[in-house]
């Protein structure tokens, strides 16, 4: 195993965890506020359909990303009237995001682009290189040779972390997924911080999505999404529910699906359902041991009615 | 309130979950053809290409026809069941992966035809009612095709193969892939390695691919073969930011099952399988009332496989000279003869 193992290793990590971060902190913003969406998966793949879709008509991959994250709040939407206001179960109507986005991305590309067999691709979002910064040995392309959308994203860690621990409005958001009620007592709207974390979560969700069609991948293919927003559910449980532990998760999980990867190259002789093992023994065993000191947000999950006791 | 938005969302699904094509297709033919993929159509790849097979069949007939595509492998059975019921007299699945799900609808659905591409020489012998056909282009000669080109072009001595999932028409096109780079590169003195294959576990995932291609290329690979679908996409997009990165088009793809030339700038060749003539012939049957109990094979000799063109300005006079040669050995069952 030489340095430049380890360095592309390093490098498909960072890109297989990026898409996964988006849409874990998309679900962090939700389950703060009380919002436990399972829908993810099919927020991220009409988040996919429309970040292409858009990309490939314009030629812009920033409004690829843009409508993308639009589609995602649009659906989202449904969740959030049927789990805030009608005070339903957010894991029947998650569940129903899970069907009905990839089906109605799948119907909107067959509408769009017919039932021919021609294979449509577009430009790929283009890496920034920051001069000087670049050519450092090892850690040059890996921190200043990437996509807008890296830096964006990291960005967003950091400002969750400081928006959730040093602002008085993270305290207030965090509260309503804590207390609500206690919340609601302090003057904090609940229906809207709900509703509020919903168009966040659809966003992130969403660019998550797109990312995978604008920075990624230069093609759409039904069901590119691929697990990864049940993956993010698992990271954020993974991550604490902070950024800085969402991060590390996806990483975490990037690292475990990029050396299954570049193990079944090596091979070594091993069988390589032995390697396509890995990522999912890893979440199951961080899962079991993450869980046991489970410490999510008290009112996850559960409907809240302004006029209940 | 709740009822109503439920009962809102619920027909809004199910509009959703219809094929697109389904609501433009208007039966006037006296027989109907459906496709099932786990793939998409759209993929650049195999899908595509076995789409296309089955409209060409189909316009050559005069059949009506219809694709569900991009399916899970739990639904197999019951897309199939789905056309069954809606009284399609054959049910086209293009891969070793439905054989299972064909075998059971078959056996329900005694009176319709059910052609399996790449099925084994044995699965219509399971059928209990007669009425499956396996459509078998010879893996092995796949393999030579593709592995031949990658013998000659290939500069660093290491070549790629990447699977979807691990079938046996998989596993046959990566031994002749092998076999066939290792003897061309051999009379030339020259020893190929072959990277073991790597399989995504998944046609639609175009990230593996370019992950699978960016780990192959880092162990020195610089031709690529595939059996993968979109995962093949993803390959040939690394391949070609790889190439741009470097300046100059230095690690090639080989397509397959048609002709791909010009889709991407890596790709030298192609390895050709003419599906349409194989899925007529069952059409042929069909109407015949002759269908069912056999094995159609596909191969070099009959027409049904073939390389495709070569790409003039990657593959030099002579290589394409060799490359002719190397194909008409394999028609006339003379290469690796020797």
């Amino acid at each position: 195993m030489n340095t430049a193992f380890i360095a592309n290793l390093i490098l498909a990590t960072v890109r297989m965890a990026i898409p996964l971060l988006l849409i874990s902190l998309g679900e962090l913003y939700g389950q703060r506020a009380g919002m436990v969406n399972i829908g993810l998966e099919g927020l991220a793949a009409i988040g996919s359909l429309v970040g292409f879709l858009v990309s490939f008509v314009t030629g812009s991959n920033w409004l690829g990303l843009l409508c993308g994250a639009l589609a995602g709040v649009a659906v989202n939407m449904i969740y959030a009237f049927a789990t805030v206001t009608l005070c339903a179960d957010h894991t029947v109507y998650g569940m129903a995001i899970n069907i009905f986005a990839p089906a109605l991305a799948s119907f909107i590309y067959r509408v769009y682009f017919g039932s021919g067999s021609e294979l449509s691709q577009i430009t790929l979002m283009r890496g920034v290189a920051i001069p000087g910064l670049k050519n450092i040995p090892f850690f040059g392309d890996l921190l200043f040779n990437q996509t807008p959308m890296v830096y964006i994203t990291v960005a967003i860690v950091i400002f969750t972390a400081i928006f959730f621990k040093r602002t008085q409005a993270g305290l207030n958001y965090k509260a309503v997924g804590e207390h609500p009620r206690a919340a609601a007592t302090l003057g904090i709207s609940v229906i809207r911080v709900k509703y509020l974390a919903c168009v966040i979560c659809g966003a992130l969700a969403g660019i998550g999505g797109a990312y995978l069609t604008t920075c990624y991948s230069n093609t759409y293919t039904e069901g590119n999404v691929a697990g990864r927003g049940f993956i993010a559910l698992a990271a954020v449980i993974f991550g604490r529910w902070t950024s800085g532990g969402i991060l590390l998760a996806c990483l975490f999980f990037g690292f475990c699906d990029a050396l299954q990867i570049r193990l079944q190259v090596g091979s070594f002789g091993i069988p390589y359902q032995f390697f396509q093992m890995i990522p999912y023994i890893a979440t199951i065993v961080v899962l079991t041991l993450i869980g046991a000191k489970q410490a999510g947000p008290k009112a996850n999950g559960k409907p809240y009615r302004r006029e209940q006791r | 309130m709740k009822k109503v938005f439920a009962g809102i969302l619920t027909a809004a699904m199910a509009v959703s979950l219809l094929p697109a094509a389904m609501l433009t297709q208007a039966s006037a033919a006296d027989y109907k053809v459906a496709m099932i993929c786990d793939s998409s159509i759209s993929d650049g790849g195999w899908g595509a290409a076995c789409y296309n097979a089955m409209v060409d069949a189909a316009g050559q007939m005069g059949w009506d026809y219809e694709v569900t595509d991009s399916i899970a492998q739990d639904e197999y059975y019951n897309s199939i069941v789905s056309y069954c019921m809606l009284g399609y007299n054959m049910i086209y699945a293009p891969g070793n992966q439905y054989t299972d799900a064909v075998l059971q609808a078959a056996e329900e659905y005694p009176d319709i035809a059910f052609a399996l591409l790449n099925g084994g020489e044995g699965t219509p012998a399971q059928a209990v009612n007669g009425n499956v056909t396996s459509l078998l282009p010879n893996a092995t000669q796949i393999g030579w095709i593709a592995g031949a080109l990658a013998g000659l072009m290939s500069k660093s001595g290491t070549i790629a193969f990447i699977g979807g999932m691990e079938l046996d028409t998989t596993l046959a096109k990566y031994a002749g892939y092998t076999e066939a780079a290792q003897y061309v590169a051999g009379l030339d003195g020259k020893e190929i390695k072959v990277l073991d294959p790597v399989y995504a576990g998944s046609f639609n995932d175009s990230n593996k691919g370019i992950e699978f291609a960016k780990a192959m290329m880092d162990e020195g690979a610089d031709v690529f073969f595939g059996d993968a679908s979109a995962v093949d996409s993803g390959a040939r997009q690394a391949i070609d930011e790889a190439n741009t990165a470097a300046g100059a088009i230095s690690v090639y793809d080989i397509g397959q099952p048609s002709d791909i030339l010009g889709q991407n700038e890596c790709v030298i060749g192609s390895q050709v399988t003419d599906n349409s003539s194989l899925v007529r012939l069952s059409m042929e049957a069909v109407e015949n009332g002759t269908f069912g109990g056999e094995v159609i094979y596909g191969t070099l000799q009959n027409g049904a496989l073939s390389a495709g063109k070569l790409n003039a300005d990657l593959v030099p006079e002579d290589v394409q000279t060799r490359y002719a040669e190397f194909i008409q050995q394999m028609i006339d069952e003379k290469f690796m003869a020797e």
